[in-house]
């Protein structure tokens, strides 16, 4: 154990700050503190913009391996880029979805002609990724998928029918990756494919879905006779649920320190309006500020260990309960906001249905403990796979 | 000690609640969303044939003479069906405050006679401004305002406030931010008449909305029961785990343990509202926890669909979110019965559990 940082990490975080500090001034500097959660729509395209500023500075992807167009960044290396990103008040990254998922499914299971075809458009801040799991009758049940893919021998491509529900960022999207089902018939985890299909072709419609927060992060993706090559499948027809379990596995690991990063700025902005409002002379309030505070480095000590001494898998049964400590503490920050605004917390600013970026957190977190496995759920992995108790009966 | 409703007061409930039923399915709440007055004439008119806004009037001011405990399941039923129209507040709040101030102030009476009786048929709208509440729900749809300046209260004809329309986060609601000036031809009661008339009001608008609450949890637990049958994962519907069926469970025993409560507090607002202080903040702040669990855990069965803007449960979740805020939030009725508690001569201990008040227990 050491926890102290060396001189090295101290420069590195100077030059992030310095490149940050520069470059987010500008036709950039509009974008500090936006498209957070709640926020997702605002200038998207100037974000893209960024995602590519980023890019051309060296600081997109910089946990991939310098062979791959990365900086090989440590573990340190990148919580610091992350603290530096979210000091400065760094833009939500549109990029994300294929930064940290995508891209190490890719090297991680990826062919060389794949890597070469796509993660350079991911690392350029160029081409931007969804992911395509759930569907109507399989949320929980993921192994449920029901959407179909055909191999035309003709051609050589697989046709894909079916529908995707609830998929982030498809309208912003260039790819999506899609897990569909190559053996008629099959049921659960086998028979399945994993799919690196590209959004802009006829046999792909979108529908945004309205959320209760009056925007529209997510869609229903219809693929209609959608076209794949078949270079496009990761892994073999019939490995598609491993590659999507093992990009499950990326989503709980770095990907979360930016997420931490964030939360701490929202935190801080919860004692902000604490203290213009006076809020904060209630000791109730303020002992669930103390409150939040110790979770959130929870959050963050915690994630420290597992991703440093994770890289052998003996911490893997840990990991497994970040997702329901982050998301159930998110959703009591979102409770601590309203409860801190008061009377205020009800009132909408501007046209149509525009949320404060504190309501924005108080209703995106009711999502928090829904996406990426249920609190539900990952209690019952936490209790069977990492307590080992007895399994409930599926299906 | 007696919890329980009579046969008259079952029989309004249900009648209110068939109403309610036959003419507020969710769809019309969203047709009033896109509205600019957010209110259903004629609903609005059925509710004031119904006696709504005269229950609480007693039979001398041409009222029916009924009290809170009369009331309160009605209030739970307006919130059960989330009813946008502010018939709590007209029955509950403004029509008792235009009661007390005509018995406290022979002056202004015959005034607020004519106009109490215009409020009870339906052809003025009264809206109470009170400090706790900075904005004022369909402030744009009322013809008088009772309002607030120190302790005093005004009584002020529309043409008479400027108001600010300010959007919530439930788009049922018509919110007003108001600016008015007080003077000697708008005084209705002065400071000392008017604070007692403000602590009743507080008293009964908290009651009215834990009221609401407790409803609004009730359907909120209604809706995510009926899609955990419905609604299949696994092979089977999702509402077969335990995980599903803790989570509701819990909302309803919240619900539950809210309600005894809730009509604790009618009662004694019925006897005294002025010194129901304790008994109302303890209902508001049990109801609004109830709500907000049933909420957070409806949502949560309903899994990605409860986020969807399409999903009617919104439409409950945000009127509770708002409800909860109003006449007071949790903090400031849990302050109330935390001072009330530390006085010296609190009247704690098990002789006062059951309603005796502020009598002394005689032994
Ligand atoms: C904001 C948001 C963004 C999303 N983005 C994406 C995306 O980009 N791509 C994508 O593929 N998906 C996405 N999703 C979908 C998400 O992954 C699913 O919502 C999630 O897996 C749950 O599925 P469901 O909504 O169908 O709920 P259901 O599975 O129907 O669950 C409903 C309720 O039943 C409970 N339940 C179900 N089965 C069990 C069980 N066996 N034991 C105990 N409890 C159980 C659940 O915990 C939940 O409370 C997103 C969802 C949201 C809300």
């Amino acid at each position: 154990m050491n926890l102290r940082s060396n001189a090295a990490d101290e420069a590195f975080r100077r030059e992030v700050a310095s490149w940050l500090e520069q470059h987010l001034s500008g036709e950039f500097a509009q974008l500090r503190h936006r498209g957070g959660p709640g926020d997702e729509h605002s200038f998207v395209e100037e974000r893209k913009a960024w995602e590519r500023e980023l890019a051309r500075g060296g600081w997109t992807c910089i946990g991939w391996p310098q062979s791959h167009g990365g900086r090989g960044a440590t573990i340190e290396q990148q919580v610091i880029f992350n603290e530096e990103y979210a000091r400065a008040g760094g833009p939500g990254r549109i990029g994300h979805i294929g930064e940290t998922l995508m891209g190490p499914t890719l090297i991680a299971y990826g062919s060389a002609e794949q890597q070469a075809r796509y993660l350079p458009g991911i690392r350029e801040g160029r081409e931007f990724w969804c992911q395509g799991y759930s569907e109507p009758s399989a949320g929980s049940d993921l192994g449920n998928v029901k959407t179909r893919a055909e191999l035309d021998a003709d051609s050589g491509q697989w046709r894909i029918n079916g529908q995707k529900v609830w998929t982030s960022w498809a309208t912003e999207s260039d790819y999506c990756f899609v897990i569909a089902r190559t053996q008629p018939g099959s049921v659960g985890h086998k028979g399945l494919g994993f799919f690196m299909v590209a959004l802009d072709q006829p046999g792909v419609t979108i529908r945004p879905i309205e959320q209760l927060t009056g925007s529209a992060e997510f869609n229903e993706v219809f693929f209609d006779d959608a076209l794949c090559s078949a270079e496009d499948l990761i892994g073999g027809p019939e490995q598609g649920w491993q590659v999507a379990m093992a990009l499950l596995g990326f989503e709980r690991g770095v990907s979360t320190l930016g997420q931490q990063m964030l939360f701490q700025n929202e935190l801080d902005q919860v004692v902000a309006a604490a203290r213009d409002n006076g809020a904060d002379r209630d000791p109730i309030i303020r002992q669930r500020i103390a409150d939040a505070h110790i979770g959130l480095r929870i959050m963050r000590y915690n994630s420290m260990r597992m991703l440093a001494g994770g890289e052998d898998g003996s911490l893997s049964k840990e990991a497994m309960i970040y997702k329901l400590y982050w998301s159930s503490w998110h959703r009591n920050l979102g409770n601590l906001a309203m409860d801190v605004l008061g009377a205020e917390a009800q009132l909408l600013d501007g046209d149509g249905y525009q949320l404060s970026r504190l309501q924005g957190l108080f209703l995106y977190s009711r999502a928090d403990t829904i996406y990426g496995g249920t609190n539900q759920i990952q209690r019952n992995l936490i209790a069977e796979r990492a307590l080992g108790m007895p399994r409930e009966p599926r299906g | 000690m007696d919890f329980t409703f009579n046969q008259d007061q079952q029989m309004f409930t249900e009648t209110l609640a068939a109403l309610l039923a036959a003419e507020l399915p969710a769809d019309r709440i969203r047709q009033r969303w896109q509205s600019d007055s957010g209110i259903d004439a004629a609903l609005a008119a059925q509710l004031v044939e119904l006696g709504l806004p005269a229950m609480l009037v007693p039979e001398a001011l041409g009222g029916l003479g009924l009290d809170a405990t009369d009331f309160i399941q009605l209030a739970e039923c307006c919130g059960r069906f989330a009813l946008p129209e502010p018939a709590v507040e007209g029955a509950l709040v403004a029509a008792p405050l235009l009661v007390d101030i005509i018995h406290g102030n022979p002056s202004a009476a015959p005034r607020l006679t004519a106009l109490l009786e215009e409020l009870m048929a339906g052809e003025a709208a009264v809206a109470v401004g009170h400090h706790l509440n900075p904005y004022v729900n369909f402030a744009g749809q009322a013809d008088w305002f009772l309002l607030g300046h120190g302790n005093a209260v005004h009584l002020l004809p529309a043409s008479e406030v400027a108001i600010t329309a300010v959007k919530s986060v439930d788009p049922s609601r018509r919110l007003g931010e108001l600016a008015w000036r007080p003077s000697a031809a708008t005084l209705v009661a002065d400071a000392e008449l008017g604070a007692a008339c403000w602590r009743a009001t507080l008293n009964r608008g908290a009651l009215g909305n834990a009221a609401q609450l407790l409803g609004l949890a009730d359907a909120m637990v209604k809706q995510a029961v009926a899609y955990s049958a419905d609604r299949q994962q696994f092979g089977k519907p999702i509402g077969v785990n335990q995980a599903v069926k803790h989570l509701l469970a819990d909302c309803a025993v919240q619900i539950e343990f809210a309600r005894a409560p809730v009509y604790r507090a009618a009662y004694t607002v019925a006897q005294a509202a002025t010194r129901a202080d304790w008994a109302v903040s303890h209902a508001k702040v049990v109801a609004g926890e109830a709500a907000q669990l049933a909420a957070r855990n409806s949502i949560q069965v309903f899994g990605a669909m409860g986020y969807t803007w399409e999903c009617d449960l919104q439409i409950w979740a945000k009127r509770g979110w708002v409800l909860d805020r109003e006449w007071g939030d949790a903090g400031f009725h849990k302050n109330r019965v935390h001072e009330w508690l530390v006085q010296p001569n609190a009247l704690i201990g098990p002789e006062y559990t059951f309603g005796r008040g502020d009598q002394p227990h005689a032994r």
